[in-house]
């Protein structure tokens, strides 16, 4: 096995890591999604109809 | 404003479309005999001769005509499950699958940005090249020419062709973008944006080999690093290839045919930002419990759990866009397809993470569980998208309404039963076995079964799932008459389109540099450097990161509120601007595997290995591992005792060996873990050496035992492997050996002795052949050979090298290695205060302890 002291204290601290840069995404897509406005919306929404 | 008229090509999605339609029948007539294959061994071949020969014999008694031909065979090598197996898959996910994206995506691409392909000559050679790709494939697989590694087993030159026509096909579809007129990217050109760029970075990545021959090479990495980069990449082939093109797909078809446009655009924002970002991390779920380090397995199963989210906000997103339109599914074929699709992905999706929780996955893992969540997603969810956007192009590239509703109606029905059946029996067969195998005899002491036992117990789902398999290809094949009767009844004329001319100023347009500079982008990456600062510097200086952290995100969110819109502004101009927003979702992918990569890539393995480190092969045990590979036989069997008691019963309890260690598959280019087990797992099959032999080896099962095996498996009764009885009679190519090997040394293996290698391998080879004439093997296609004949020509075959590597299976020296902290050990500040030992020179040195297997 690969030593511990390399590998296994990252079990510690990557999940955290890890969740911290997806929550953090998810917060900016989530205010993103959210301010945008009507209309653009309904815009953006329609482009299939309207091709 | 300026107008033109455009013409849009659509011959290219209607070659894609009928090219996906017949290599979907070719995949899954592949697909339904291997399933027979599991409950009829004889399916690998001997059935020819069980056809064939009766009519023979009829005829000879009848008439006399002794000529009449007829096979003799116990199994073909081309027609076994491990061969057929990767072509099976290769011809759905690539060739079916594949087409199908392509047709959606030049279609759809092109009406949303009102313009033409950029290039007709690309999209040529886009089609073409993507079509001899795959008929390299079905020829290659069936003839053993394969990297061994699942959904990555066409051998190099292959690779390289993959890669060059999937540039252009990026090259074709970023030109295209550049040349739109429409100010903005609809989310489907997102989630194709996201494929092109992930699937080029997995494919590249995980393709990485050097040659060794011109049909063979090794992958550069090789034991763990394999595995984690093999399901880096095939969980994302999952996402990248099978999920994101089809989302974009359901995103662009699913309104049109409900006339209505997506439910929440909302959603679909949120929808596309958190699937592209999380889906790269899961890779590792594919390896819970085994001897993967533990930090990985917990990075898997979390963000496997946090797909959940994203998933269901798309099948959500999906579903409520027929809101209104529910009555037409009672007679419109194209949105039964399409809401069953979606209905399919949000069950497999929710499945997908159950199955990646630790304790489901240790009962799930090797068994049929997996298949049918597999198949509830290619068949549910990419097979009935795919059918219903083929039902909704139809009448309109050929200009004709669809030749038969009833017929499509019939199509989705059986299909559906189809998939119903195939599912439930997979479940079924799936936790049966993964019961039966944990199930301790009375006492608690011992297992209750036998593997070929548990076997036997799921052969009647192993029947119900060819017959599900079956209906669902009997409606592919109604579809393929409908769309092939469409076609004939219509025309092709061209599609036309009025379209305004969009002139972008120079303004509107975005580089690299201004959208990396701006404060959205700026505060982001900031204040994530410092919440890693925090985490990672001595104390003290972790609390002032923290501290800037929280003033950044304090100063962020006032810049925010002072200039919200400017904010906003910088999102819709990266919309319309197609290359920063490209760049953006590759940072977004890149982050996963860099993570998770990058770590076990950098340390020198061998030196940082502790307690068991793998011997390395022989030159004759390398050619049998190079032939277990050809065969596929990773396919059925695993190499791999994960840290589950059940599995340490049954596989690891000699000399309280226990659960297999990465040490002891290190010099595995590439890895064998498997992914299923239909056979018992083999990481230790092997033994220690023969008394008087300085190679040859013999595990719990001798050599004549294994010869037995291989020529007629059903020496274990109730075994549906197939009969590898033809491995006799292939010789072994000894003279590659020396160039095998010099690749294997330039990957990191112990260097041999060139001089010897093909001496040594033929002395080996010698040396089985004759234990096994001494032990009276009997070869039923030689009967007339016996003794020094029959040795020399077992000494030449393909069968003495595999029961070489099968003995030397699990082979490992117990070392002892002197702790020493690496750059890449976070906490190293924290272990100062333990010095290596006196006299421990300043790298690790491997101590020979004693000799095992």
């Amino acid at each position: 096995m690969f030593k511990r002291v390399i590998y296994q204290e990252w079990a510690n601290i990557v999940p955290i890591i890890s969740f911290v840069l997806t929550f953090a995404v998810f917060a900016i897509a989530t205010v993103r999604a959210l301010r945008t406005p009507k209309a653009r919306r309904e815009e953006l929404a329609r482009m299939p109809l309207d091709s | 404003m300026a107008t033109t008229t455009i013409t849009y090509d659509d011959r290219s999605v209607r070659r894609f479309l009928s090219a996906s339609v017949i290599w979907a029948l070719v995949g899954m007539l592949v697909g339904v005999l291997i399933a027979t294959q599991l409950s009829s061994w004889q399916m690998n071949g001997h059935f020819l001769e069980q056809i064939t020969k009766p009519v023979h014999d009829f005829l000879n008694a009848q008439f006399g005509w002794h000529w009449w031909p007829y096979f003799e065979t116990k199994g073909f090598s081309f027609l076994t499950f491990g061969r057929l197996r990767p072509l099976h898959t290769n011809a759905v996910i690539f060739a079916f699958v594949g087409n199908m994206m392509f047709a959606g995506v030049y279609y759809s691409t092109q009406r949303l940005c009102k313009v033409r392909m950029a290039s007709d000559r690309l999209s040529s050679i886009h089609f073409w090249g993507w079509q001899a790709i795959i008929l390299a494939a079905a020829v290659t697989l069936p003839a053993g020419l394969t990297r061994g590694k699942e959904y990555a087993e066409l051998i190099w030159p292959i690779n390289i062709a993959v890669a060059g026509i999937w540039v252009v096909f990026g090259i074709n579809f970023f030109w295209t973008l550049a040349k739109r007129n429409e100010r903005s990217l609809y989310v489907s050109l997102w989630f194709y944006i996201a494929t092109i760029v992930t699937v080029a970075l997995l494919y590249i990545v995980n393709h990485l080999s050097i040659p060794t021959s011109w049909v063979h090479s090794y992958p550069i990495f090789g034991g763990v690093q394999d595995g984690l980069v093999q399901w880096w990449y095939g969980h994302n082939a999952v996402a990248f290839f099978l999920t994101t093109p089809i989302l974009g797909i359901m995103y662009y078809f699913v309104p049109k045919a409900a006339g209505r446009p997506v439910y929440s655009y909302r959603l679909s924002i949120i929808h596309f930002w958190a699937l592209v970002f999380i889906y790269i991390w899961a890779g590792p779920h594919h390896l819970l419990n085994t001897s993967l380090p533990h930090w990985l397995q917990t990075l898997g199963m979390l963000f496997s759990l946090m797909l959940w989210a994203p998933s269901w906000a798309g099948m959500l997103n999906g579903l409520l866009t027929l809101r209104g339109a529910w009555d037409k599914l009672r007679t419109d074929p194209v949105l039964k397809f399409f809401a069953a699709a979606v209905t399919f992905y949000g069950m497999a999706t929710f499945e997908g993470p159950l199955l990646s929780i630790r304790a489901v996955n240790a009962l799930s893992h090797y068994t049929d569980w997996t298949v049918g969540h597999v198949h509830s997603g290619a068949l549910g969810w990419n097979g009935f998208m795919a059918a219903g956007m083929f039902y909704w192009l139809a009448p309109r590239l050929w200009n004709t309404p669809l030749w038969s509703r009833t017929l499509a109606n019939m199509h989705f029905w059986i299909g559906l039963v189809g998939i119903l059946i195939y599912v439930a029996s997979m479940w079924v067969a799936g936790i049966m076995q993964g019961l039966m195998l944990s199930q301790l005899a009375a006492g608690g002491a011992t297992l209750e079964y036998e593997f070929v036992t548990t076997l036997k117990a799921i052969q009647i789902p192993y029947v119900l799932r060819s017959l599900g398999g079956g209906l669902y290809l009997v409606g592919f094949l109604l579809c393929a008459i409908n769309l092939w009767k469409t076609a004939r009844s219509g025309n092709t004329a061209p599609v036309t389109a009025e379209v305004t001319l969009l002139e972008r100023e120079k303004k509107e347009r975005m580089t690299l540099r201004e959208a990396f500079s701006a404060d959205p982008v700026i505060y982001f990456m900031l204040g994530l450097v410092f919440t890693l600062l925090w985490f990672f510097l001595p104390p003290h200086a972790d609390k002032a990161a923290f501290a800037v952290m929280v003033l950044l995100v304090a100063k962020g969110v006032s810049v925010f509120r002072a200039n919200s819109h400017g904010w906003s502004h910088y999102f819709d101009r990266l919309l319309e601007n197609h290359l920063p927003f490209t760049v953006l979702i590759f940072v977004a992918v890149a982050i996963g595997g860099v993570v998770q990569i990058i770590p076990s890539l950098l340390v020198n393995r061998t030196v940082n290995i502790e307690d068991r480190l793998q011997v390395p092969y022989t030159p004759l045990e390398l050619a049998g591992r190079d032939v277990y590979v050809a065969e596929g036989c990773y396919n059925c069997h695993s190499q791999m005792i994960r840290t589950l008691v059940p599995d340490v019963m049954r596989y690891g309890p000699k000399e309280n060996q226990g659960y297999s260690r990465l040490g002891e598959s290190i010099y595995d280019f590439p890895h064998q873990w498997g992914s299923k087990r239909t056979g018992p797992d083999l990481a230790r099959e092997g033994g220690e050496l023969v008394a008087g032999s300085k190679v040859m080896r013999s595990g719990p099962r001798d050599n004549v035992w294994h010869f037995n095996h291989f020529i007629d498996p059903r020496t274990s009764i109730g075994s549906n492997m197939p009969s590898y009885g033809f491995l006799a009679d292939k010789a072994t190519d000894f003279k590659s050996l020396p160039k095998r090997i010099e690749v294997q040394t330039r990957l990191g293996v112990p260097a041999m002795t060139k001089d010897t290698i093909e001496q040594g391998a033929r002395e080996q080879a010698l040396e089985i052949a004759t234990s096994l004439v001494a032990g009276k093997a009997f070869l039923p296609s030689k009967p007339k050979l016996a003794g020094d004949e029959l040795r020399n020509h077992l000494a030449e075959s393909q069968l003495i090298a595999l029961i070489a590597y099968v003995q030397k299976l699990g082979a490992y020296e117990e070392i002892s290695t002197p702790a020493r902290q690496h750059a890449l050990d976070p906490d190293s500040r924290l272990r100062v205060a333990t010095p290596p030992a006196p006299g421990t020179p300043g790298s690790a040195t491997l101590v020979p302890q004693k000799s095992s297997n």
